[in-house]
């Protein structure tokens, strides 16, 4: 069969295809999953991803902006499925999750550190279920013998403290917010962001009652309209750094969102060097490269920047 | 001979005419009455020494001629004998024996055009005679001594595509010890037989076979394979091509890259591989296949994520270089073969088939990297939908071939490569698997082919004869269902099928017009490049020193691509082993004080050379690039200036020959302009042959009917011509020069009717079309237009002559005015 190139563009995915005789090569962006933020855009080295900000209806809320892909760019790489901070994209080979970029180690994983002690957690504690924005977390309670307890009322109180406590994180699709860890009264959560950097909101730039990039934050408490003025602020300690607010944000100097760091398995890859230009800035990017002591590769971005003579 | 040698006989002002008659034994004077010629030709105006001999062309005729010019200061010599298609070459070194320049010498056919063919009418044919001597008299009174045209020639070849014919043709030029280009577009050399799996009608492997030639191509030291790379131009001629490419950046430095392919298993990234029909896939830094030569790596930048895995890998060779640029090469040879193949025709565009809709059928080209053991099934052949092996597979012949809405010729291999894919398919899978054959003419018309189409019979496969009307998908099972007509039960049938293979057509390649325009090349109706001729020059292109080779010229399979690559080699050899080439004086040359392209826009001449051998540039008097001339005279007709003379065949004397034939009785005369290679000719073979006709033709040869300016017509009836003819060679392929003939017809076509409505009757003036086997039809032509000047009459053509005369000497004189 000669090759089959295809995009399928539904209410709730996109896909892009090759079909090959003997191989298929497949990205599947969830659109419920998306949040809209621009991590996939600046990933992508081969410029196939575009995001596009929704209008805005009078009077209703800003809708996240919406992923596009490019049928003639995607060269099903992967990186932008390993940089989704929600899990949105997947990319798989013959239906099979596949990422070579990682398994040939040309590009980094992040490294979602989310460490749980169930042991400490009382068995009828639901704290960071209901506390996950996205809906990640599961609570289950174990009897000795294995069994899954249904009702957590009904056992006696002794034999309710012999109940195993099990906490499941999606940890595929969890941007690392640390709401949980704050929310735990026990200290059982402990979360650790893959993206770090600074978000600053300027209230006196914001239009008067814009809320679009509230309204867009996947991250419930990351942002929050002041009692004061009625205007978006920042509280950092939530925010991932994904950066769908910024993309809404309808004027240019209102909302600064930079990305400084991140957390990530270690590589000596071009293609990251660049995501990561793109991802953060190219101050970073020597920061880090010089931490890790590459001084070639900090040299040849350092060339092309025409920072350092050829 | 040397230079102030010609400079002294053009300038010598008074020609001396020696004219020498040959008794030809009896042939000549057995009719003709020689004592009467001789004393004929002594009175013609500048003839100072006339001689017979009984054999002119025997050594004592030849001394004697010799002898003669140096005792009687000859300075042009006429040989009335046989034919010049015969004995000019012949007479020519003779005179320049003794230093005369051979271009001063001219001959009078009174033996094909007189003797032999108007046995019976001796004096007739005698007066015939006599006035073909005055017509060489007249045409050598004005003959100018000529140069043969000398021009240097590097001795390199460049051969244009390295596919199967190319790799022989370079290989034995390399052979020879010429220095030989190999200029591939793609990353290697091998072309499509690298593609296949096995080979007709002997199965054998197909890279185990093309692969050491491969090899052989990639050591040899007289070869350098510019690979990867586009030919930008070509200028020149002959001799003295320079040739303009672009290397495209592989981003490997090839001199560093050993070929072990430690990067391509770093590489996380894949895409699909053409040179696998696109069936699987390549990594981004890759060879398209493991026996590529050059053994170089290429990285695709359109996938190449840039993450610099490869560079690691590659660690110490430093072989990979990702700032490499396209670079410009400019390199000089003195031939070039043209070896680009062809493209397969992928029918997407005809719903009939459902190609790229049905995940089941495919191309036979697709089938080839499905079998081949080295292909990205492993070997299996197996169906897209499922990946499952099919029970029964149906092939389907002519698919966009001899078909009059796609490609009308038949693609020449695709029967027997789908011989060889059935008789692969049931030696390999047995009873499990039952194949079907649709076809319209089995062709197998070569050494052990029909033998192979025996063994596919043997096998138990199905051959149908019927032109498929429709495949329809079954939905369920991915299916297909095949409705034809059965040509020999008469009946529609209808037949179900787990895969279709499409043997389509074979067709030009990507680019082939692109091609054609850089090297000047024709291509035919099919769109392949055009041989100089069909049938004697297969190999030539119009074009000197550019020759063809392989599916290129028209679709081959592969011994005849190898064995046209060897002849394109020979071919080329021919040009290369001489350290000067030789060119024909007889070439046009144009006076730029005529050229009217100086002040307005004109460049007739260039539109309408066969050979593209003229330049024009705007505001600059045309020019003809001598070393590509052909000496066709096509041009010499067409320029509305006169600007252009043909050496050897110029205005003056034609015209002399024209005044020379009708100085008595022009009413009762045919004046024929024939063309060297087919209607002169053909009026040789009528004399060689004795067909007598009546002997009232009076011929003048041109090399071409092209060259027949339409002022001669003109000319001729203004002396009150019986009739005129022109001879030419057959439309629409014989021309000698391609397509002279085509110009003279669309010529006379036009003029035609204009002397008719002048008064002329239509009889009087014919083109008319001879070959040089058409002895039989010349003399029949004659034989018929004598009758015709008969019925006309004497008198009413005199009387057509007094109302046209004032009318052309009008145009003509208008003509000369301007
Ligand atoms: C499905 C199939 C099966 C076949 N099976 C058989 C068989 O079993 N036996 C058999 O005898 N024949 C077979 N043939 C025919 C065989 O493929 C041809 O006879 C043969 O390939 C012709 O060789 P070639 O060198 O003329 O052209 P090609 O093989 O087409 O090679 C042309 C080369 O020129 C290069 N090129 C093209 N354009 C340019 C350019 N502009 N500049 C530089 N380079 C250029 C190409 O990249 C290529 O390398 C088969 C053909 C098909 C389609
Ligand atoms: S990276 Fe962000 S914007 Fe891109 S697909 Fe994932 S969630 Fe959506
Ligand atoms: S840099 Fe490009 S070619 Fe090299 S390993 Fe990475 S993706 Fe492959």
């Amino acid at each position: 069969m000669p090759l089959k190139t295809m995009k399928t563009d539904t209410a709730e995915t996109l896909t892009l295809e090759w079909i090959l005789h003997v191989k298929n090569y497949k990205l599947t962006i969830d659109k419920n999953l998306c949040v809209g933020c621009q991590i996939c855009v600046l990933a992508c080295p081969k410029e196939a991803i575009k995001i596009e900000k929704q209008s805005k209806v009078q009077g209703e809320k800003a809708r996240k902006a919406k992923v596009d892909a490019d049928l003639q760019k995607c060269n099903f790489c992967g990186i932008c499925d390993v940089l989704c901070p929600y899990g949105a994209i997947k990319v798989t080979l013959n239906g099979e999750h596949a990422l070579s970029v990682v398994e040939k180690e040309s590009f980094p994983q992040l490294i979602r550190d989310i460490q749980v002690d169930a042991s400490k957690c009382p068995a009828d504690c639901v704290e960071c279920e209901e506390a996950c924005p996205l809906d990640l977390i599961k609570i289950s309670r174990l009897t000795a013998d294995g069994k899954v307890v249904e009702n957590v009322g009904s056992p006696t109180k002794r034999k309710r403290k012999k109940l195993q406590v099990k906490v499941d994180v999606d940890k595929e699709r969890c941007p690392c917010c640390r709401i949980c860890e704050f929310k735990c009264p026990e200290g059982v959560m402990r979360v650790r962001k893959f993206f770090y950097g600074k978000i600053v909101i300027h209230p006196d730039k914001c239009p008067e009652g814009c809320t679009d990039c509230l309204d867009v934050c996947p991250i419930t408490g990351a942002l929050y309209l002041s009692d004061e003025d009625k205007k978006v602020r920042v509280n950092e300690l939530f925010c991932v750094y994904c950066g769908a607010c910024k993309v809404v944000c309808p004027v240019e100097e209102a909302l600064e969102l930079k990305r400084t760091k991140t957390s990530h398995t270690a590589v000596r890859s071009g293609a990251w060097n660049k995501a990561l230009e793109r991802l953060a800035s190219p101050v970073e990017i020597t920061k880090e490269l010089k931490a890790k002591g590459s001084l070639r590769a900090r040299d040849s971005v350092e060339k092309r920047l025409g920072w350092k003579s050829a | 001979m040397a230079e102030n040698e010609i400079k002294k006989q053009a300038e010598t002002e008074e020609p001396r005419i020696g004219v020498f008659i040959c008794h030809c034994g009896l042939n000549i004077a057995g009719v003709l009455d020689i004592k009467e010629l001789v004393e004929y030709a002594r009175t013609l105006p500048n003839v100072v020494y006339v001689k017979d001999n009984r054999y002119t062309c025997a050594d004592p005729g030849q001394e004697e001629i010799r002898k003669a010019i140096k005792e009687h200061k000859l300075n042009r010599v006429v040989v009335a004998a046989c034919s010049p298609r015969m004995h000019e070459p012949t007479f020519r070194r003779t005179v320049s024996d003794v230093d005369l320049n051979p271009f001063l010498f001219e001959m009078a056919n009174i033996r094909e055009f007189s003797s032999w063919c108007h046995p019976n009418s001796p004096e007739e044919a005698t007066e015939k005679a006599k006035e073909l001597i005055k017509m060489a008299v007249a045409k050598s009174r004005l003959l100018r001594p000529l140069q043969t045209i000398e021009v240097p020639v590097t001795n390199k070849a460049l051969v244009v595509g390295g596919g199967i014919a190319g790799m022989n043709a370079a290989l034995d030029l390399a052979e020879m010890g010429f220095k030989v280009y190999l200029l591939e577009k793609s990353e290697s050399i091998g072309g499509h037989m690298a593609q296949l799996d096995k080979t007709f009608p002997t199965l054998d492997c197909s890279i185990c076979i093309e692969g050491p030639k491969m090899v052989d191509v990639g050591r040899h030291s007289n070869i350098e394979i510019i690979s990867n790379a586009d030919l930008l131009s070509v200028s020149g001629f002959i001799g003295n091509f320079k040739v303009k490419i672009r290397k495209n950046p592989r981003y490997i430095i090839a001199e560093n890259c050993t070929g072990c392919g430690e990067c391509k298993d770093a590489c996380p990234i894949e895409y699909p591989n053409e040179w696998d029909m696109n069936l699987g896939v390549r990594k981004s830094i890759s060879v398209p296949f493991d026996q590529s030569v050059p053994l170089v790596y290429t990285i695709n930048k359109d996938y190449c994520i840039e993450c610099y895995k490869c560079v690691d890998a590659c660690g110490a060779r430093q072989a990979i270089n990702f700032e490499q640029q396209p670079e410009e090469i400019e390199i000089e040879v003195g031939a070039i073969i043209v070896s680009t193949g062809f493209d397969v025709y992928l029918p997407y565009d005809d719903p009939l088939y459902g190609y790229g809709k049905y995940a089941n059928v495919i191309t036979s080209l697709e089938f080839e990297r499905l079998i081949l053991a080295a292909g990205p099934t492993g070997g299996k052949v197996i169906r897209a939908s499922d990946g499952h092996k099919p029970h029964t597979v149906a092939f389907i012949q002519c698919v966009g071939s001899r078909d009059v809405n796609k490609y009308p010729y038949c693609s020449n291999f695709c029967c027997m490569y789908t011989l060889k894919h059935v008789v692969q398919l049931k030696e390999k899978y047995k009873q499990d698997v039952e194949v079907y054959v649709f076809y319209m003419d089995m062709r197998s018309p070569f050494k052990g082919y029909e033998e192979f189409y025996d063994r596919a019979r043997e096998l138990g496969v199905n051959f149908i004869r019927g032109r498929v009307s429709r495949i329809l998908e079954v939905p369920e099972t991915n299916n297909l269902v095949i409705h034809a007509e059965d040509m020999t039960l008469g009946q529609p049938i209808e037949i179900e099928s787990e895969m279709v293979v499409l043997a389509t057509a074979a067709i030009p390649k990507k680019g082939t017009d692109e091609m054609a325009r850089v090297l000047n090349l024709t291509r035919g109706a099919d769109g392949f490049f055009m041989e100089s001729h069909p049938k004697l020059k297969p190999i030539d292109t119009p074009t000197d020193g550019i020759f063809l080779a392989g599916a290129c010229q028209g679709l081959k399979d592969i011994p005849y691509s190898v064995s046209q690559g060897s002849g394109a080699a020979s071919r080329a050899a021919t040009v290369l082993s001489k350290p000067k080439w030789k060119i024909e004086p007889i070439v046009s040359v144009i006076d730029p004080t005529k050229c009217r392209n100086v002040t307005a826009k004109c460049g007739i001449c260039a539109e309408r050379c066969p050979y593209g051998s003229i330049k024009v540039e705007e505001k600059k008097a045309a020019e003809v690039i001598t070393a590509m001339c052909h000496g066709c005279g096509t041009c010499v007709a067409e320029c509305p200036a006169d600007a252009i003379t043909q050496m050897h065949f110029t205005d003056a004397q034609i015209v002399a020959q024209i005044r020379a034939a009708l100085e008595t009785n022009p009413e009762g005369k045919i004046l024929a302009f024939l063309c060297n290679w087919c209607s002169y000719a053909g009026a040789d073979l009528a004399g060689t042959s004795r067909f007598e006709y009546p002997p009232i033709i009076r011929p003048i040869r041109v090399m071409c009917s092209g060259r027949v300016d339409r002022d001669f017509i003109l000319e001729a009836l203004r002396l009150g011509a019986g009739m005129v003819l022109v001879g030419a060679c057959h439309l629409p392929y014989d021309c000698h020069y391609i397509s002279g003939n085509w110009k003279m017809k669309a010529r006379m076509d036009a003029l035609a009717p204009m002397l008719q409505k002048l008064g002329l009757s239509a009889e009087r003036f014919r083109v008319e079309y001879v070959s040089a086997a058409e002895g039989v039809r010349f003399a029949e032509l004659i034989r018929e237009m004598t009758e015709q000047l008969h019925t006309l009459g004497k008198d009413k053509i005199i009387a057509e002559n007094a109302k046209l005369k004032p009318v052309l000497e009008n145009m003509l004189k208008r003509k000369q005015q301007k």
